[in-house]
């Protein structure tokens, strides 16, 4: 018995050792598991290290020229969010954002003040490029804000000039206003919304990308049965004792990005340090059988990178981070739920960003789970297939 | 030359079409990917997502507002909450995305002159449905506000369209051009297309030299070319441009057309942008393939290279809130050139002319790589010559 411990115990070292001497043997593996995921991570993250946008460039026509407009403009400048390029006739607006100089234009019409003044409907009117999403929305916001906020001042006004005490005239600008709390994204920035799942599918592709890369490799080189040989024969210790590396490796790198890239980028975890690492660690497990049966698919090394490139975006887009699940079509939701991807995103966003713990999504955890008995079991059944192939082959060949 | 250039050219379909790492990728990936791109958004907006109120007021006026909630598009009413812990562990939870909190004695404060302030959560962690909520429900609660305003004005004697000017002094008319109604599939499908069309090419013109010296087959070429580099990359090129029109067909006239993402006109100006995207990755690609001699290190730069080419080009976040440096390096990839003649050309409906500066800068690309491509390929044949003189 004890014999048999030290065998089981001695074949995980030689195929963790086999591994590490087969990575870095591989510069095209040693690219992807031990330069991408670090070099990615930040520079992925710089990119919204300022986390939101501030400053979106518009011009403004000021066909008034009043001090209401005066008033209006500098209201504008004063919020972050509006950066009023210059004041320009209407053709010169209309051809900045053309260009692309700005995102929309401001247009004041002739005799604003006096229609105010007059007790007339005013109007003033905001064109935005609304192809992209992000300027024009946060434009509009802070716009409409803005124009409101004006509103109020001139409500102010006439009810003073009605002979309303000043407390009084205040409470009567705005009965009813609206109090917007974000919550767990306190200024519904871009950057705090996306940079914990991008670290999170940096991890998992590069995982995917050099494991599945890794295997294809070891098909295409006929190695297949010196890997499970290492293994004494058995498939399940072949895939865990490869695995072991990527599992260490690759739990490191989370433990790296949820301190140092996080604190570098101005985040914290919200949630238990514990319940995050123990998810990831799930995480890793499930994403490990998963890669080497697909890299188990492919022939070429070359066309598994090729493909598995391709899956980077599909899979995160599916997995409910930037577009609800339940507005996918059925089919994408089933390959949503296929992928450890959903879970662990469902999961890991709760704990780093709304504060929450494993208890509050406990489906999500089971899901998991199930996806990482479910890609065990297709991986071990795969591999043997491949080994019974393969030795039929060599006996036909051989016969 | 013509000849020599069409034989590489055909001896290059052929070699597309019969080598998995090119067809794969070429052919058969491109309408699977760009397909499953368009499913995904085919509800185009986020309707009904889960939310909660938190009525402490529970009067007519609480009522008749959670009624106007429900009927928008983006919020559903799925229950009550009876406070603020239970609110934030229902969004632990993912249960909710946003809750409406009307405080206490509202309808009474306001009937007596008592501003009011009504509280809206949204989890901003998830970005789309907290804004759509945001947008949704504030525009329903300042309508309710304006109304209330309204009200008083009228029963101080104002006429209403005094008491409109009044309530809405200056009225915003908001003209949301090229997108009115923000849908993501028009606004991100065509995207994600594009830069997955710059990665194909890329990914497979990095082959496009290294494998035949790999596999033994650069002499047969060379003998095809009369020893000219150029008539090489030349007839790869065209052979490559092809595929890639096929590829503008499959997007341009079945996709769009199928998922209503097609915008009046502009094929032509379209077609010729793409070309300049098409002619610079490829550019890019065989460069690549000149320098790096093994294909799975040139695969790997071209990943590398190709990989963050749509989170670099400000398609989602813009450019100018990205750190100095990264505005920069977006330079370093054509597809932030196309994209941006892409947004005035497709999105916008402009002529072509407004895209001039980002062909010229696409057309700077093409001519430094296939520089280089041509120079350090021709290099190599001399040298082999050498030796096998020597």
């Amino acid at each position: 018995m004890q014999h048999l411990e030290h065998h089981h115990t001695n074949s995980w070292w030689a195929l963790l050792l086999r591994e590490a001497q087969l990575v870095a043997k591989d510069h095209s593996l040693l690219l992807t598991l031990l330069i991408a995921p670090l070099l990615y991570a930040f520079f992925y993250g710089s990119i919204y290290s300022n986390k939101a946008e501030e400053q979106v460039p518009i011009d403004i026509v000021d066909n008034d020229q009043t001090g209401l407009s005066h008033t209006y403009i500098q209201e504008l400048r004063n919020t972050q969010m509006v950066q009023i390029r210059a004041l320009v006739p209407f053709e010169t607006a209309q051809e900045n954002m053309y260009k692309g100089i700005t995102q929309g234009y401001l247009l004041i019409e002739k005799g604003l003040e006096k229609k105010v003044m007059s007790l007339q409907g005013s109007k003033v009117v905001l064109v935005l490029n609304a192809a992209r999403f992000l300027p024009s929305s946060d434009l509009l916001q802070n716009i409409t804000t803005v124009t409101l906020t004006v509103g109020a001042g001139v409500r102010l006004q006439y009810n003073q000039k009605q002979g309303m005490s000043s407390d009084i005239s205040m409470r009567e600008v705005a009965p009813v206003s609206v109090d917007y709390h974000p919550l767990f994204n306190p200024g519904s920035n871009y950057g705090t919304f996306l940079i914990p799942g991008l670290l999170a599918l940096i991890l998992q592709q590069t995982l995917l990308i050099g494991l599945s890369g890794g295997v294809a490799a070891e098909r295409q080189h006929g190695r297949i049965k010196d890997w499970i040989n290492t293994a004494n024969g058995n498939v399940s210790t072949a895939i865990w004792g490869k695995g072991l590396f990527y599992f260490i490796l690759f739990g490191i790198y989370g433990y790296f990005f949820m301190n140092v890239n996080y604190r570098v980028l101005g985040f914290s975890v919200l949630g238990n340090g514990l319940e995050l690492g123990a998810m990831i660690l799930l995480f890793i497990l499930t994403l490990i059988p998963m890669g080497i049966f697909i890299g188990s698919l492919f022939r070429s090394q070359l066309l598994c990178t090729q493909v598995m490139a391709f899956s980077t975006y599909p899979v995160f887009l599916v997995t409910g981070y930037t577009w609800p699940l339940q507005e996918l079509p059925a089919p994408l939701q089933v390959i949503s739920a296929l992928l450890p991807t959903t879970p662990f995103i469902n999961l890991y966003t709760a704990i780093v960003q709304q504060g929450a713990g494993i208890n509050d999504r406990l489906p999500s955890l089971v899901h998991l789970c199930a996806l990482w008995v479910m890609y065990s079991f297709v991986c071990i059944w795969w591999l043997r297939r491949i080994r019974e192939r393969d030795s039929h082959v060599k006996l036909a060949v051989g016969a | 030359m013509i000849r020599s250039v069409l034989n590489i050219c055909t001896r290059e379909w052929k070699r597309i079409l019969t080598r998995p790492d090119h067809y794969i990728v070429l052919i058969l990936m491109p309408p699977l990917l760009f397909i499953f791109y368009a499913l995904i958004y085919q509800n185009q907006k986020a309707y009904d997502l889960p939310v909660v109120i938190w009525d402490e007021d529970h009067s007519a006026l609480s009522r008749q507002l959670t009624f106007m909630l429900e009927q928008t598009e983006s919020i559903h009413i799925t229950g009550q909450v009876n406070g603020m812990e239970e609110l934030k562990t229902l969004m632990q939870k993912g249960k909710i995305s946003g809750a409406v909190h009307f405080p206490a004695r509202m309808e009474r404060d306001i009937k007596s002159r008592h501003p009011v302030t009504i509280p809206v959560f949204t989890n901003a962690s998830a970005l789309v449905p907290g804004k759509l909520i945001y947008s949704d429900a504030s525009t329903v609660l300042i309508t309710a506000a304006s109304g209330v305003i309204l009200q008083k004005f009228q029963k101080l004697g104002m006429t209403e369209a005094k008491a409109m000017a009044l309530v809405m002094p200056i009225q915003l008319d908001t003209y949301r051009l090229y997108n009115p109604a923000y849908n993501y599939q028009q606004y991100l499908v065509p995207g994600l297309i594009t830069v997955a069309l710059q990665m194909m090419i890329i990914m497979v013109s990095v082959l496009a030299i290294n494998t035949e010296w790999n596999e033994g087959s650069m002499q047969e070429l060379h003998g095809l070319s009369n020893g000219s580099a150029g008539n090489i990359i030349l007839g790869k090129t065209l052979a490559h441009l092809g595929i890639s029109w096929i590829n503008f067909i499959l997007v341009v006239g079945i996709l769009f057309p199928y998922f209503n993402l097609s915008r009046s006109g502009h094929h032509l100006e379209l077609f010729i942008l793409f070309n300049f995207l098409s002619l610079a990755c490829t550019g890019i690609g065989f460069m690549i393939s000149v320098l790096a001699q093994d294909t799975m290190l040139a695969a790997d730069v071209g990943l590398f290279y190709t990989s963050p080419a749509f989170v670099f080009s400000g398609f989602t976040f813009p450019r100018w809130a990205m750190p100095w440096y990264d505005q920069y390096y977006a330079q370093l990839m054509p597809y932030t050139s196309f994209l941006d003649g892409f947004f005035q050309v497709y999105f916008m409906g402009l002529p072509l002319s407004y895209a001039g500066i980002y062909m010229l800068k696409m057309s700077l690309f093409i001519g430094f790589t296939y520089f280089i491509a041509v120079f350090f390929l021709q290099q190599r044949f001399k040298k082999q010559l050498a030796y096998a003189a020597s």
